[in-house]
């Protein structure tokens, strides 16, 4: 992208191709994500969106290729080790623990960021007392950040929609990921709850200076926010770009609108 | 200026640490010391045997619950093999605490030391299975151990059983003749102090433990474990870690359970009484440490209730030839069940969720919500 040799991306992904017997999710993918980017992928259903970031997070390890996120190879490592990298996701139907509260929830996002083991855990004496002090404090800017105040001892299950998906969110940033990855963030949402979300969404990249990675289908959404758009098609990359670019892409409408020949 | 404007609300709280506290509420705290009162109180006011030791019984069945609950209620793994974990910690009692004649606190340790290895063992199976193939898995444990305790007989005394000397006593403290201020306390009266604070040791150990980091991981891992693995949960570790605390407390209770008996056969250990746990923890409430508690008091206390008073319901037959249509021990049977039945069928988490539907109504009284 520039000429510069030290330049390094926060994210690399190269050739990554990812097969499932004799389906080809992904073929070839490389792109690169700079730090504190909103990166956008988008593509029409089945274009392998959901296959990639299974593999950006490690539930999927692909055939071919490599994922690089600040230099330190991700591939071939499990969930918890890329989380424990900082890698943040968000699932598309709701993954959070719906017999814990809000502030468990979020408190799970603070996982990889403390100490205490079962031991200690069941001390409860000295650091883990102030390890869990501590974390719930920072718990705390995360619930001021996205407004959940009124929902802390809400069990996760009984949240509305709308705001269950921001406390996954909120869970993700509790985390204090280096790389965010957003799995349909407003799926399922009218317009007004849409709007909140990506209102939530700008006020977290300003305050965070996090890179994102969303994978969307509200192109209103996608458009609007994104620095720079992946558009994938049956697991091959046909256009990458700012959104204008994309936008006026020929094989992008051909993509989405399908060929006239 | 108000007098009263220097005092802050009795329910404020000032910062995380407060947030975090056990015993938040004057009510809480009042509720502490009752039981603490009761607890002390008990023994002396009821001094027969026949309730001491029913409360005793259901002290160790309690801990063993307790353990139980952890690795099922919260971290939501099923398991049939508790029965093993009690024995083992039985036997390890007769032989450090009755053979080698060391003292109480270290046969304890024993016991949770062997409890907590067998299950570090069994652990592992977790890593690849859940659900019903996991509680068959642990359901082979079960016979596995039946044959190990016939069979070797030079720890477990083979069909016939052995007997358990571990001796309740630490020290020049010894809970079976306890002497306090020149007053001589029976062996039920001590064994109930003991017991019962012991239950109360590892409840807060298992209170401390699920509300901290890696608890809050056993019930990430329970409720969406790929979404655990996603945060950066360890779920194998996890998985084995609860697995090795729920045995250590089976094996305590194992342990406590022989040396009060003062005699263990192989015929304790069987499926029946893995299935009795599930039986407290669900009537007491999955997920909760009081309800392992309450559980085993009700589950303990409601056929012993029965037995005694037998004569006095009508229909049950207080003995061989005489009148009635059932026995207790059929009627004590049939009420086992109905229960399993109607709890969950009616209240599928337990005596824990009345009491909490209880105080909530007590709490924002007189709104109804």
């Amino acid at each position: 992208m520039t000429s510069d040799n030290t330049y390094e991306p926060l994210l690399e992904v190269r050739d990554v191709t990812l097969t499932f017997g004799g389906i080809t999710a992904l073929n070839g993918v490389s792109f690169g994500v700079d730090r504190g980017e909103l990166f956008a992928v988008i593509g029409p259903n089945g274009a392998g969106k959901t296959s990639l970031f299974n593999c950006l997070n490690g539930v999927c390890r692909p055939q071919l290729g490599s994922i690089l996120l600040g230099g330190a190879p991700l591939t071939g490592r499990s969930p918890a080790a890329v989380a424990e990298r900082g890698v943040a996701r968000t699932f598309q139907n709701l993954g959070l623990f719906e017999h814990l509260s809000v502030v468990d929830n979020l408190m799970l996002g603070r996982h990889r960021l403390m100490r205490t083991g079962f031991g200690a855990g069941m001390a409860w004496w000295g650091r883990a007392k102030r390890e869990e002090i501590a974390h719930r404090a920072a718990v705390e800017d995360v619930i001021e950040l996205l407004d959940l105040e009124p929902y802390r001892r809400t069990p996760a299950g009984l949240l509305p929609y709308g705001v269950a998906k921001r406390a996954e969110l909120g869970r993700a940033l509790a985390m204090e990921p280096a790389l965010l990855l957003l799995d349909e963030p407003v799926a399922g949402m009218n317009m007004e709850e849409t709007e909140d979300m990506a209102r939530y969404l700008v006020e977290v990249r300003r305050e965070t200076r996090v890179a994102m990675i969303v994978v969307e289908h509200d192109m209103d959404l996608v458009m609007d926010l994104a620095d720079r758009v992946l558009v994938l098609d049956f697991g091959v990359v046909i256009a990458c770009g700012t959104p204008e670019q994309v936008q006026s892409d020929p094989r992008v409408i051909e993509a989405y609108l399908g060929g006239a020949a | 200026m108000l007098k009263g404007a220097q005092r802050p609300h009795h329910r404020l709280v000032r910062g995380y640490a407060d947030d975090l506290k056990l015993w938040r509420t004057p009510w809480s705290r009042f509720g502490l010391a009752v039981l603490v009162t009761v607890f002390l109180a008990l023994p002396i006011v009821v001094q027969q045997d026949f309730w001491l030791s029913v409360l005793i019984y259901a002290g160790i069945t309690a801990i063993g619950a307790i353990g139980l609950n952890l690795l099922t209620g919260y971290a939501g793994q099923i398991s049939l093999g508790h029965a093993f974990f009690i024995a083992a910690g039985a036997y390890c009692a007769a032989r450090v605490g009755g053979d080698l004649g060391l003292s109480m606190p270290w046969w304890l340790l024993a016991a949770a030391v062997a409890g907590g290895v067998l299950g570090g063992l069994i652990g592992p199976f977790t890593l690849r299975i859940r659900g019903f193939y996991l509680a068959v898995v642990t359901l082979g444990l079960v016979f596995i151990g039946e044959h190990v305790w016939r069979n070797y007989t030079g720890l477990t005394g083979g069909n016939s059983g052995t007997p358990v000397n571990a001796a309740a006593a630490v020290g020049p403290v010894d809970f079976s003749q306890l002497t306090i201020a020149g007053e001589t306390y029976s062996r039920n009266q001590g064994y109930f102090w003991l017991v019962w604070a012991l239950v109360a040791v590892v409840a807060l150990l298992a209170k401390n433990l699920v509300r901290t980091r890696p608890g809050r991981a056993l019930q990430a891992i329970r409720d969406h474990d790929q979404a655990a693995e996603v945060i950066g949960v360890r779920v194998g570790r996890h998985k084995i870690g609860v697995f090795v605390v729920s045995s250590a407390m089976a094996a305590v209770a194992g342990a406590l359970f022989g040396s009060y008996q003062q005699f263990v056969s192989p015929d304790e250990w069987t499926l029946l009484l893995s299935v009795q746990y599930i039986v407290i923890i669900i009537v007491g409430g999955l997920g909760t440490i009081f309800g392992s508690v309450l559980g085993a008091l009700f589950v303990g206390g409601l056929p012993a209730l029965i037995d005694r008073y037998s004569t006095t319901i009508p229909g049950v037959r207080s003995g061989a030839g005489s009148d009635g249509i059932i026995t207790a021990y059929t009627l004590n049977a049939i009420l086992f069940g109905l229960l399993i039945v109607l709890f969950i069928v009616f209240e599928p988490r337990g005596i824990a969720a009345m009491w909490l539907r209880i105080k909530a109504y007590f709490t924002s009284w007189p709104f109804t919500y």
